[in-house]
């Protein structure tokens, strides 16, 4: 199995965890609605997951870039700039004296999010079988290595 | 309350609450009398219009819809089929057989025979006064009213109406139709079935002067049928100082309202202050711990439940379930006999407070607490403020609410170090404990710190003697109010209660310390918005600890330069406490002084409940969409309050989620609190509302004053989060949006026009709108400080409607040539001059005026003033010799000085809330600053780029002609 094949298997499984994380959130919100958990532990422990949530996608459109899947880049890149954005103007944590209100805005996001990550699970194993089919391909592995040595100096 | 409708133009009826009988207001003279008017009025300046202008015509008769179905049914229960009045009786009593127990009560008068219906005496009950009884309220007391003709009894609700009929017009032409075709109809029939419906009226703004004295005009009633409630008690709906509606009959659909563009929220206000000079009535308490509550949906019993089978179970007015009625609910546990059910408060009262139970309570009843952050670093001491708050406080000893001997104070000084006081119990001198380690508080000796207060009352009054001299010479710049707070905070979580911190400087040092952020280059910008919220997730993240802990944050701020208090109001606003700040605090000042130590004292010695959450439950089909105020939403629909102050104020949204069947909704707002008496209780207030599939219905019962609280808590959200100029703009365009549903939907106008037609009951809905676009709060400029703007939306989103509508649209009095009786002790107190509109034109060069926002009084000076004016007044000899500011006025032997006097006393007492105005002296021709600072309180006048009145109001017209 090739590069190809091993980074697309591991964005399914990233695809994956993300998905479960963002089925958490939503699962958490209707929880907030139904009243069984109080607006400050949710916040809590939502925050938690907030940030390690957007450092691994940004990871994984790294990886795409820099192993030059442009089409998969491109596909994730609005959401790494949507993401930084909410980071610099602060407002990406839960904040538990607005969540009521802000409460619509959150599960939209969050089933938008669901949604994509769905979408993007999909691809990603559409594309790991694809390069299992097509055989491996050493001098694509030389330059990914290559590549990412280059970067790190 | 309503008032009889179809009143000849240019009079207005007013409820008198001492005589318990209309008072008929000549809205151009301000003539009154007892009498009703017979001959329209007009204005002698002749800008008055008829009561339909051509261009937008009253809505046709037809356009009404026709008789609702629903009563018919009800009807038919209570006379048993299509029987008269009297057949009533005797039906009634065998449906009921728990009445017939009481035979005796039927000889009497309503109250004491709650469900019967009797054309004859129905002008006992609070339903009277619809506008087409317009005769009824005087007939209800013929025995006050010697100068009262007795109107003769007539079947049906149609006295008194053809004397009214002389004033003329098409809507009056219009309501006579409808009369002659309801008079077609058997009486009682008529009556029963008849849609209760708000008096239409249509009025154009263009080119009129606003009334401004119809702010005070209570709002459309309640129209409910007859028979909702349980009892015909006068109390079963609340006043609207409690709790109102943005819209006083409920739509059927929400799609019915999104139609309307109408909003839908609650206006409540549950501990309101009780002012008996207001006439407020204690608020009644079930005593006996019966607490009757729906199964189901946990509504409390209330005037507009049901009894069924015979009287032993109850239908719940919100989800339809039926319930047991309790077994001793008709039992008096005092007096161990059997008790009238329908004597209970709770069926007879909107507003009753319960005696809660051992299981409404989390823990026992938590004293009273409070500790006291107090800023002593330079400028605290300089500025005199230690000194004046450390004297109220000791004044203040004997009146912090301490019924039972257990009220605890704690007493923090907080300079760049805490210093904490032990006051052993029994000792008379206090001790110091200094404690500099800023990040990790360590509490020393806590249980000396937090001390009860009569039993450490010598060694605290001790302290609060000497604690401005104990610092008199400190240097310290800046304070660690941050550290202080969460000091405060572990020494009081344990029992939850209040932190009063005062503080003369930014908070500069140790946990959440704050910047001068001020940068006037962002003034006026979009980024504007940015120094109105919170500086650093401090003051969140405490505000949310104290709040699970049941700590109130109070805030008081005496900055003389920037104190941002922006950031520091957010600990209040989530904590349920209350921001207050003196601008350029001075105590060498008198005036000074007495503001705080009158404001100090009175939040000191203010009732309040503790440990409380609100919870608002709604017939089913309602929901909760969004809360404003100052509490913490806890869930989708409780407001968690860890004390709650008096005469505060909180807006609910409304939806609706589903089609709503019955005739009449019902809403009721329940706050569970620990008085600080220590017993737990719950006050209910409820009112019923009628619902409609008629948007000129929705339009005709719609309140001025609960729209604006509305509108003002999303202009002031808005501006927060995003920039005030959409704050703005969510005022202008949800105005305008209105006006056109209502001249294309209602008054049913093709195309443009050049009138600007609103409904009767909204005509001062744009003057407060300009008001509020024009509100420093809101306002336009890059002149404002951000300290004051967020000061000015703390007020905005707290205070009750009533004080509310004068914060935004200021009262503004001509004091030299007042009327004789004005100043002087009338039926009620002190009689205040008529209110001007608010434009410079009224002012006269030689005039003296009075303007007040409740905030602040300004006693305008014109430069003309003749020397005996100002000699009268001020005790000056010329005009040349008086200064401008803030002013104690003379008290002086001559009765037009008694009389200005009179006024301004009248006007600081005017409100609720614990505000004492300060009382700024305006000359014409001097200090432009605080010149252009009165003026700006003069809403109707062109202000640097705001619009006035008539240009807002073509802005408006323009927006609704679609262009």
């Amino acid at each position: 199995m090739g590069g190809e094949g091993w980074l697309f298997l591991f964005a399914v499984l990233m695809a994956a965890v993300l998905l479960f994380t963002m089925v958490f959130f939503i699962i958490m919100f209707s929880d907030l609605e139904c009243d069984y958990i109080n607006p400050i532990d949710l916040c809590n422990k939502l925050n938690q997951f907030v940030l390690p949530e957007m450092i691994a996608h940004a990871f994984l459109t790294l990886l795409f870039l820099l192993s030059g899947q442009w089409l998969a880049f491109i596909l994730n890149a609005p959401l790494v700039a949507f993401n930084v954005n909410k980071i610099m103007s602060k407002n990406h944590m839960y904040d538990a004296t607005e969540i009521f209100r802000t409460l619509s805005g959150h599960k939209k996001e969050s089933f938008i999010k669901l949604g994509f990550y769905l979408v993007s699970f999909f691809y990603y194993l559409y594309r790991m079988i694809l390069a299992l089919i097509s055989g491996t391909s050493l001098r694509w592995l030389i330059s990914l290595w290559s590549t990412l040595t280059a970067s790190r100096e | 309350m309503s008032q009889p409708a179809m009143l000849p133009q240019g009079w207005e009826a007013r409820w008198d609450h001492q005589s318990q009988q209309y008072v008929y207001i000549d809205q151009s003279t301000g003539r009154s009398q007892w009498e009703v008017p017979t001959q329209p009025s007009y204005p002698s300046n002749g800008v008055s219009a008829p009561s339909a202008p051509p261009a937008a015509p009253a809505p046709a008769p037809s356009s009404r819809p026709g008789r609702r179905q629903y009563p018919t049914a009800q009807i038919q229960q209570m006379y048993g089929g299509s029987g008269g009045g009297a057949g009533g009786y005797d039906q009634q009593s065998q449906q009921l057989p728990l009445m017939s127990n009481y035979p005796d009560q039927q000889q009497q008068q309503q109250p004491m025979a709650p469900q019967f219906f009797t054309p004859g005496i129905q002008d006992n009950t609070p339903h009277q006064g619809y506008p087409q009884q317009a005769g009824g309220p005087q007939q209800g007391y013929p025995g006050q009213q010697p100068q009262q003709q007795p109107l003769p009894p007539q079947q049906g609700g149609w006295q008194g109406q053809p004397p009214l009929q002389q004033g003329g017009g098409m809507d009056q032409m219009a309501n006579q139709f409808q009369q002659m075709n309801m008079g077609q109809q058997p009486p009682n029939q008529a009556y029963g079935n008849q849609k209760q419906m708000h008096s239409m009226q249509t009025v154009n703004l263009i080119g009129m002067q606003p009334d401004v004295r119809g702010l005070e005009a209570p709002p459309p009633p309640f129209l409910i049928p007859q028979n909702a409630a349980v009892t015909q008690s006068p109390h079963s709906q609340p006043d609207p100082s409690y709790q109102r509606c943005t819209i006083t009959s409920m739509p059927t659909t929400q799609s019915l309202l999104n139609k309307s563009k109408l909003p839908l929220a609650l206006v409540i206000a549950p501990y309101r202050s009780i002012r008996p000079s207001d006439g407020d009535m204690e608020v009644p308490v079930v005593e006996d711990s019966v607490i009757a509550r729906c199964r189901r949906c946990r509504a409390y019993i209330n005037p507009f439940v049901t009894f069924i089978e015979g009287g032993n179970r109850w239908k719940c007015c919100m989800c339809g379930l039926s319930n047991e009625v309790p077994q001793l609910f008709d039992w008096d546990q005092r007096e161990g006999k059997p008790a009238d059910r329908w004597s209970r408060k709770e069926l007879n009262h909107a507003v009753v407070e319960f005696i809660a139970p051992t299981e409404y309570m989390v823990r026992p009843p938590q004293p009273p607490v409070y500790a006291f952050c107090i800023d002593v670093s330079q400028q605290a001491i300089q500025s005199g403020m230690v000194a004046t708050a450390a004297r109220t406080i000791l004044e203040s000893l004997d009146t912090i609410p301490n019924a039972d001997k257990r009220t605890k104070v704690a007493i923090i000084a907080v300079s760049s170090s805490l210093h904490f006081f032990s006051l052993t119990p029994g000792a008379t001198e206090a001790s110091m404990l200094v404690v500099s380690d800023l990040t990790d508080v360590f509490l020393p000796k806590p249980s000396d710190i937090l001390v009860n207060l009569d039993e450490s009352r010598a060694a605290l009054e001790s302290l609060l003697g000497r604690l401005s001299d104990m610092f008199a010479d400190s240097h310290v710049v800046g304070t660690a109010m941050g550290s202080a707070l969460t000091a405060a905070h572990q020494l009081i979580g344990k029992y939850g209660g209040k932190i009063i911190a005062l503080t003369a400087s930014l908070p500069t040092i140790g946990e959440g310390a704050l910047k001068a952020r001020d940068d006037p280059k962002l003034l006026g910008t979009n980024k504007e918005s940015t120094l109105l919220n919170a500086a650093n997730s401090f003051y969140k993240s405490f505000a949310i600890e104290c709040s699970k802990q049941q700590v109130t944050v109070d805030m008081f701020l005496f900055s003389s330069s920037y104190t941002d208090v922006a950031s520091l109001s957010c600990l209040p606003r989530y904590t349920a406490g209350q921001t207050y700040l003196y601008p350029g605090f001075n105590a060498s000042k008198p005036e000074d002084a007495i503001k705080f130590a009158t404001e100090f004292g009175k939040l000191l010695a203010m009732p309040i409940g503790l440990e409380a959450v609100i919870r608002v439950r709604a017939t089913r089909g309602i929901r909760l969409s969004a809360f404003h105020g100052n509490f913490f939403t806890r869930s989708t629909d409780l407001l968690a309050l860890p004390t709650v102050s008096q005469d505060q104020n909180y807006v609910i949204e409304l939806q609706l989620e589903d089609d709503l069947k019955g005739p009449f909704v019902v809403i009721q707002t329940a706050v569970l609190h620990t008085t600080c008496y220590g017993e737990r209780r719950i006050r209910v207030i409820t009112h019923a509302m009628p619902v409609t599939d008629s948007i000129a219905e929705l339009y005709a019962s719609a309140d001025q004053v609960a729209i604006m609280t509305y509108l003002t808590n999303k202009a002031v959200e808005k501006a927060m989060s995003s920039s005030l100029e959409d704050g703005r703009n969510l005022v202008t365009n949800n105005l305008s949006t209105m006006l056109t549903v209502y001249k294309n939907q209602v008054t049913s106008a093709a195309g443009a026009s050049a009138q600007l037609a609103v409904p009767d009951n909204l005509k001062l809905l744009p003057l407060l709108a300009c008001g509020l676009v024009k509100h420093v709060g809101l306002r336009e400029g890059t002149n404002m400080s951000p300290d004051l703007r967020a000061y000015a939306h703390c007020l905005l989103t707290t205070l009750p409607s009533d004080s509310l509508v004068s914060y935004i649209h200021p009262r503004f009095y001509c004091l030299h040539n007042m009327p004789a009786e004005a100043g002087t002790i009338g039926e009620h107190g002190v009689i205040l001059p008529p209110a001007l509109n608010l434009t410079s034109e009224r002012l006269e060069r030689h005039g003296l005026f009075l303007i007040e926002d409740g905030q602040q009084m300004f006693l305008w000076v014109g430069h003309e003033a003749v020397p005996r004016l100002i000699q009268d007044v001020f005790d000056l000899p010329s005009y040349a010799e008086l200064q401008g500011g803030k002013y104690t006025l003379p008290e002086l032997d001559n009765p037009f000085s008694q009389r200005v006097n009179a006024i301004v006393a009248k006007t600081r007492e005017l409100r609720r809330g614990i505000y004492r105005p300060h009382l700024y002296v305006v000359k014409s021709d001097a200090e432009p600053a605080l010149r252009s600072w009165a003026l700006s309180l003069l809403v109707e006048d062109r202000m640097d780029k705001m619009s006035s009145y008539a240009q807002y109001l073509t802005t408006v017209k323009n927006k609704v002609n679609g262009s």
